[in-house]
């Protein structure tokens, strides 16, 4: 696949190759994603915390071999759904099973997530995936617009230094650009764009999950 | 996905959808940023070094057929062709083997910076002294070839 001008491209390269700052800036634009895929687990704040640390320090290694930056992502998409289901099993693993204990069957309820809980989270990923690929103006702008309580527009201006008269049509412009983003585009072409079982990580994931495949089937 | 397209079509729908999904990610943000800066700190810079990565995992295997090997360790499996290294997760102790079989040193490394040494026998046994709590990574070293582990919580 050729990644265009897909923005995230050249920060990839750069953390690959030992820019500590274009890590930083990965892990600024991308951390909303990441806390987003882990709050859906219910996991304790500490298990949170070891999730992200497994998830952004296989990353730092795995960057040389993300040959489709425009993957990045998916990659901290499906990593973290894989690492925080890990630990959710190692947890029951650690309780002796008991068909009468209604733990159990708790924990198994957990792993289906109601369709429409599923939807959100999927459009969570999706907006949070497209904000992370905006130049850092329009993504700033529209952090202050989504603050809570809410900010106005004289502030916004204090903070970004555009005119009041300006916010309306830079956030119009910015929103238009959120629309076209690899991320949701992706996700608003459906199957074709990005096929439901996440194909992004393929270069990454794809042989290790292969792998597990096959070691099953031994 | 339709319903999505539709909605989104529209200024403040969007913006409104985006204020959700970053609000609900805001408490986390912070902490977790801060994790993956430090992270780069344990950048891998030794080009003859291979990643092995984490190819099997026996505590993703579905819910059934874990329950009836419930009280066997679980089996993780990390493979850098050549060399693969196979470990077995027991409730208080961490065995596993280097594959092929054959002598080396491995050294563990926590996230929190403490490495620990053992040595692999001439079978490429070896045990860890203690079950590392947190993100840890094994780097082995043979004659054969030298390897580090992805990032893993045991």
């Amino acid at each position: 696949m050729d990644d265009g001008d897909y923005p995230i491209t050249s920060l990839v390269l750069a953390a690959a190759a030992g820019d500590e700052h274009a890590w930083h800036e990965i892990v600024d634009r991308y951390t909303p994603l990441l806390a987003s895929v882990t709050s859906r687990f219910r996991l304790t704040a500490g298990e949170t915390q070891d999730v992200a640390q497994t998830v952004w320090l296989r990353l730092v290694e795995h960057l040389g071999d993300l040959r489709e930056p425009r993957a990045l992502p998916m990659w901290i998409i499906t990593t973290g759904k894989r690492e925080s289901m890990r630990y959710l099993s190692l947890r029951r693993r650690n309780v002796p099973y008991d068909p009468l204990d209604p733990s159990w069957l708790e924990a198994a309820v957990d792993d289906a997530e109601p369709a429409a809980d599923l939807l959100r989270a999927e459009r969570h990923e999706a907006l949070l995936a497209g904000l992370a690929e905006l130049p850092s103006r329009q993504r700033e702008l529209l952090l202050l617009l989504v603050e809570d309580p809410p900010l106005s527009y004289a502030e916004i201006s204090r903070r970004t230094g555009i005119r009041i008269g300006s916010i309306g049509p830079t956030r119009r412009r910015a929103l238009a650009r959120l629309r076209q983003t690899f991320a949701i585009s992706d996700l608003l072409t459906g199957p074709a764009g990005m096929p439901a079982e996440p194909d992004g990580a393929a270069c990454l994931d794809g042989a290790a999950a292969r792998d597990s495949d096959q070691a099953r089937e031994r | 996905m339709g319903v999505s397209q539709h909605r989104w079509d529209d200024d403040q729908h969007l913006l409104d959808d985006l204020a959700d999904a970053v609000r609900e990610a805001a408490p986390l943000v912070g902490s977790l940023a801060e994790q993956g800066k430090g992270a780069y700190a344990w950048r891998t810079v030794d080009q003859d070094l291979l990643l092995a990565s984490l190819s099997f995992d026996s505590s993703l295997e579905r819910a059934q057929q874990r329950r009836s090997d419930s009280g066997d360790g679980r089996v993780l499996v990390f493979t850098a062709a050549p060399l693969s290294l196979e470990l077995e997760v027991m409730t208080d102790r961490v065995v596993g083997q280097i594959i092929p079989p054959g002598p080396g040193e491995i050294r563990v490394e926590t996230a929190g910076g403490a490495t620990f040494l053992v040595e692999a026998d001439d079978a490429g046994f070896f045990e860890l002294p203690d079950k590392p709590r947190g993100p840890v990574r094994l780097r082995c070293d043979t004659p054969s070839g030298r390897l580090v582990t992805d990032w893993v919580r045991l």
